[in-house]
């Protein structure tokens, strides 16, 4: 296993719950039912703490975190400049939605920066898909973290949201966590059938506690309760936040690097 | 195409003693744990003998570096007179990132300094008309210095078996496949 690289599970983890929660944010706005400013300043002050929090946990990651704002000097070809340039425009128009919804809502301001937020998850994405993993060197990383931004923003949106637009929303996390379910459980068996660093990839995922723990606690379970309640109960979101811990750290810890089967059949 | 240079490995008379590995180390003294030039065995899945293969692996000076395109500092950089790919560690900020975005595990993390680090292609000895300390040292002859722009490659693999095959990358580097030992049987009268 690799390190678990726990700033970086918080960093992801935490960004994309920003992105997410301002996302099911930009929705209700379009979608009308939601439209109190109070309470979408409240969710958007939310999402600029958990992503502030995360950006503070990316630091650590860091040997010298001096250097830090060097990371925007190749923009040209590294996918890592360029996230950490759209987290910049992310926060900055997530400040900028604080500012300006006081009186009501901003329709244009919120989908314009959740579009911010989907530019820094595919910047994510194609930083965590190198060449070195082959199990991730494709669209995955693209999905797990879109998925992880739907299913944290649209259960931590409950403690926001009105009584109105709660069904939708629950609505929405039901449906993603069907399919987060579905791909959890497909991905690992495909990459069975694949070279055999992919294969290595899958053993390692469905031989550790993290993968299960994953499934069990932050997608099955939250489903089954969701049935039996017949709504989203606020601490739900604490569930799911283990869960997307848990997979988080396998993604990190438990992807095989080309490097370790040198000498050995690919 | 300009000059690229690069090192040929020859896996059929590479005895496996780690003298280049120790030449690399003696010459830049890294830290305890940091290893810029690895001796790999050929799993028998790919030289089903008991004798066994290696191949010396370092950094390959790929025509298209992943740590340098991924590299968010610009750390990295290719020389325009050779095409090694040389990393220069007072930029560097300890990301991580090229350690993980290189397919054949080249960069490594120095944990004193916090930064990453990679075989040089000794480059400073290059410039002193030297050839780098792995080559030099190689009992064998089993690694040398080929530019691969002029290098008649028959009978040579760029990727061979037990070497990530990532043509993207176009890893600067040749090998010469280890021959089976030829087994030899009384005849039956």
């Amino acid at each position: 296993m690799n390190h678990y690289e726990m700033p970086l599970v918080l960093f992801t983890v935490l960004c994309q719950s920003a992105i997410g929660l301002v996302a099911v944010n930009a929705f209700r706005q379009v979608s009308g039912p939601d439209m109190e400013p109070r309470r979408i300043r409240l969710e958007w002050l939310a999402a600029g703490l958990v992503l502030i929090t995360g950006l503070i946990a990316s630091v650590f990651h860091l040997g010298h975190p001096s250097g830090m704002v060097r990371a925007l000097n190749n923009l040209g070809t590294a996918w890592l400049s360029r996230e950490a340039l759209t987290v910049g425009i992310f926060l900055a128009l997530l400040a900028a939605g604080l500012l300006l919804m006081r009186e009501k809502s901003n329709p244009v301001l919120a989908v314009t920066t959740a579009a911010a937020g989907l530019l820094v998850i595919l910047s994510m994405g194609m930083t965590y898909s190198p060449p070195s993993f082959p199990a991730i060197n494709n669209v995955l990383p693209f999905v797990f973290f879109c998925l992880t931004a739907l299913l944290l923003g649209s259960s931590a949106g409950q403690l926001f949201a009105n009584e109105n637009s709660r069904p939708m929303m629950t609505r929405i996390l039901t449906a993603t966590l069907i399919v987060a379910l579905v791909i959890y459980l497909i991905v690992p068996c495909i990459w069975l059938s694949g070279g055999e660093i992919m294969k290595l990839t899958a053993e390692q995922w469905l031989a550790s506690p993290l993968y299960w723990g994953r499934i069990i606690i932050g997608l099955a379970l939250p489903l089954v309760l969701i049935k039996a309640l017949g709504k989203t109960p606020a601490w739900l979101w604490g569930l799911l936040l283990a869960g997307e811990l848990m997979g988080r750290a396998l993604f990190f810890a438990g992807t095989v690097h080309t490097a370790v089967n040198m000498g050995g059949v690919y | 195409m300009k000059k690229q240079l690069g090192f040929f490995v020859d896996s059929d008379r590479c005895v496996g003693c780690m003298t280049c590995a120790m030449a690399c180390k003696n010459q830049y003294h890294q830290e305890k744990g940091v290893v810029w030039r690895r001796v790999y065995p050929l799993k028998e899945e790919i030289y089903p003998h008991k004798e066994r293969a290696f191949y010396s692996l370092a950094c390959n000076h790929c025509e298209h570096p992943a740590c340098m395109h991924v590299c968010p500092v610009k750390a990295y950089y290719k020389r325009e007179t050779d095409g090694v790919v040389v990393h220069e560690q007072e930029k560097c900020i300890g990301c991580g990132n090229c350690i993980r975005s290189c397919p054949y595990g080249a960069p490594v993390y120095n944990p004193v300094l916090k930064k990453a680090e990679k075989c040089s292609f000794c480059h400073q000895r290059l410039d002193a008309n030297r050839l780098p300390m792995c080559v030099m040292s190689c009992p064998v002859d089993a690694i040398q210095v080929i530019d691969i722009t002029r290098l008649d490659s028959t009978g040579l693999v760029q990727f061979a078996p037990g070497f990530p095959k990532q043509p993207a990358l176009n890893p600067s580097v040749r090998f010469r496949l280890p021959r089976l030992p030829e087994v030899v049987r009384r005849k039956t009268i």
